[in-house]
């Protein structure tokens, strides 16, 4: 066999892809770092949080360079009714400081700074490339990629696929068994510009203080969720769509995200902004259920492309299992590398990490978590259920005693419909994965 | 036979403060695949020069990419007056047989510096150039001249030619060739003369907006045709004059006024 071109090609400068390449050209690795668009990030619509402390080991004191809106110190997770708002909300100072916890970040600042420590490392950035097949041997190991470019095949010891929510990769390498819509949600977002003094007074932040509300409700039939992130001087409101739901109400995502933005909590929050960015994106949003084999001879799935995406109702995190998962991909490949045996058996060190770890130990905890938080009990029955219960506790209607907490529960699970066993078995579905 | 093309690192015009949509202007591209093509039809090789600051090595490593052979940069900052980009440029091109330019970069657009450069090296020059059929011995070249018209060049070298944007989609770049192209050390060099910042940002022709009587005619139609002079279009107010370079000057300068296109004093 010739010598391959490369020890890895890594592709997508995703989160996923930069970790991968970080970690393989620091291990002295020879790395090429292959992106679509025409730089890191340019293809990315995510405007949400990042959790990056799994950057600690990587990039020592990653928050004094790291590209970041605001740190998020407010958290706020709301029920919506069409008339009612339920907020749970908390803040912490602490998160205002190093080594902080979350980051509101446009991903095309952040992908572009993660990327640059990847060819700061060594690793060879070439973008405006699309890979477009994978190369392989006799035995079907994976040895290389093809790309759309003239000359375009590449060769290497071991292929890091992170190339996003629909990785061809993965599908052509049969690594996917099925894939069903009913996996995946759809998550559109508007990027509204507001001064920063406003969006400081509106949600009563300082400096570089941010807010992150998760929102359940609010998407009208179509189940879902809703978000609204600050961002420095932009907000970033929209919703996460269940897609058969979608597809079946016959409803555009733009018209729910207006719904949302006219509901009377969200409205005075985001009045006045202007309209500044409209996108959408695929989320694989079923945890385990989806994730596919995510290794093969010659080749490492991480990031979005193996489907590791954390939608477990109050919990919303990918970027950092995607970075995760391409650190221990790219030490996989490493030792790999290092043996000379990149089969399935050489790179089993990457399922070895992910079990481990949080990235797939999060994903086991909370398996149950993303098909209740998207039932119709949960988006349709509960959030009435409960708006209902917490309006009814809190207004006084004298000259009439106030009613039993208890009675009231009853009365409108009742009146919502819900079944008692129904409750009870949600319930517990729920304390067993958030408990 | 030396073949050059200049390239001009730009910013895009939507995004001008970030350098990570910067790059070639289309006419720059253009430019680039029309000496890429000499230079395979003449069996020599295509320097690429630009002046800038070290972001600017960006469209050189494309266009080694892309096949040219050397790559230069004059060390510079980004806004460089036009005149004086021109002079570094020759300076260093001073045996250049065919120079290859953009007619206008994307975002200043005087398209001055291709003359400039003609004029420095003293070469033949076609500018604005829309078509071109590449021969042994020269360049035939058609340009865009005022009224539809078109005008047809035969080029001989030493010649600086600049193209439209849209006269040829420049090739993709191998991915071998790209790689290497990652690698290449580019060549810094000072420039020979200073090279001072543009005092003034050069745009492209605008009309400004000019008050008009309302319309009298009885119809609607009427009014809309006296409005956009669609009745009148063989009426054209141009005037030939055969004048020395100054007064010729001064008349265009005193007609423009007069049709509100300048303002008065």
């Amino acid at each position: 066999m010739s010598t391959p071109d490369v020890d890895v090609v890594v592709v997508g400068a995703g989160p996923a892809g930069s970790c991968a390449a970080i970690v393989a050209a620091r291990a002295g690795l020879s790395v090429v770092l292959l992106e679509r668009g025409p730089f890191p990030g340019s293809k990315n619509m995510y405007g949400g949080v990042v959790y990056p402390r799994i950057l600690d080991g990587l990039i020592p004191n990653w928050w004094e360079e790291a590209p970041i809106q605001r740190w998020v110190t407010r958290r706020s997770t709301m029920l919506l009714t069409d008339t009612q708002a339920l907020t749970v909300d908390f803040r912490s100072e602490a998160w205002g400081q190093p080594p902080y916890n979350g980051a509101t970040a446009f991903r095309p600042d952040w992908d572009h700074w993660l990327a640059s420590h990847a060819e700061a490392a060594g690793a060879q950035l070439l973008t405006d490339t699309t890979v477009v097949g994978l190369l392989r041997d006799a035995g079907g190991a994976v040895t290389g990629v093809r790309t759309d470019r003239p000359d375009g095949d590449l060769t290497a010891r071991v292929v890091i696929a992170c190339d996003g929510v629909n990785s061809f990769l993965a599908k052509e390498a049969g690594l996917y068994e099925h894939t069903d819509a009913k996996h995946f949600t759809l998550g559109v977002k508007e990027t509204l510009a507001l001064p920063k003094e406003v969006i400081d007074e509106r949600f009563a932040v300082r400096e570089r203080h941010g807010v992150d509300i998760e929102i359940l409700g609010g998407t009208g039939k179509v189940n879902g969720g809703g978000f609204l992130y600050t961002g420095l001087d932009t907000l970033a409101v929209g919703v996460v769509l269940k897609l058969p739901k979608l597809a079946a109400q016959q409803q555009r995502p733009e018209q729910i995200i207006a719904g949302l933005k006219q509901h009377p909590a969200i409205a005075p929050l985001v009045q006045g902004a202007e309209l500044k960015e409209y996108s959408a994106h695929l989320i694989p949003e079923a945890g385990l259920t989806m994730m596919p084999k995510m290794t093969m001879p010659g080749m490492l799935v991480a990031g979005d492309a193996a489907a590791l995406c954390l939608a477990a109702g109050i919990w919303l995190e990918g970027v950092n299992f995607a970075m995760a998962s391409g650190m221990y991909a790219a030490e996989a490949a490493v030792e790999a590398v290092q043996k000379g045996d990149t089969s399935a058996t050489g790179l089993a060190g990457y399922q070895r990490r992910l079990s481990d770890t949080f990235v797939l130990k999060d994903h086991r905890k909370l398996r149950r978590a993303p098909e209740l938080v998207l039932s119709d009990r949960v988006q349709h029955l509960y959030p009435t259920m409960v708006a209902n219960v917490v309006e009814r506790m809190f207004h006084v209607d004298n000259p009439n005693p106030k009613p039993g907490v208890r009675r009231i529960l009853d009365q409108e699970r009742r009146k919502a419909g819900v079944r008692r066993r129904d409750l009870l078995r949600d319930g517990w579905t729920g304390f067993r994965s958030f408990g | 036979m030396s073949i050059v093309a200049c390239l001009k690192w730009v910013s895009h015009p939507g995004e001008p403060h970030d350098e990570r949509f910067a790059g070639m202007s289309p006419a720059d591209q253009s430019a680039l695949e029309f000496a890429l093509r000499q230079a395979a039809l003449l069996g020599t090789g295509v320097t690429a020069i630009t002046v800038g600051p070290s972001g600017a090595d960006k469209v050189l490593r494309d266009a080694l990419a892309c096949g040219a052979t050397r790559a230069i940069r004059i060390e510079a900052p980004t806004t460089a007056a036009g005149t004086d980009v021109a002079t570094a440029i020759a300076d260093h091109i001073a045996d250049a047989e065919w120079v290859w330019c953009g007619d206008y970069s994307l975002d200043r657009g005087a398209g001055s510096v291709p003359a400039f450069i003609a004029a420095h090296l003293g070469a033949e020059q076609a500018l604005g150039v829309i078509h071109v059929d590449l021969e042994a011995d020269g360049v035939r070249a058609t340009r865009r001249l005022d009224g539809g018209r078109r005008e047809l060049l035969g080029v001989r070298s030493p010649a600086v030619v600049s193209v439209e944007g849209a006269t040829a989609r420049l090739r993709r770049a191998g991915l071998q060739s790209l790689r290497t192209a990652a690698d290449t050390v580019i060549e810094v060099v000072p420039a020979t003369t200073p090279i001072h910042r543009a005092e003034f940002m050069v745009r492209p022709y605008r009309p400004r907006a000019r008050e008009l009587p309302a319309p009298a005619g009885d119809s609607p139609l009427d009014r809309l045709r006296l409005l956009t002079d669609a009745a009148a279009a063989s009426a054209a107010r141009g005037e030939m004059v055969t004048l020395e370079p100054a007064d010729a000057a001064a008349r265009i300068v005193q007609v423009l006024t007069d049709w509100g296109y300048l303002p008065h004093g």
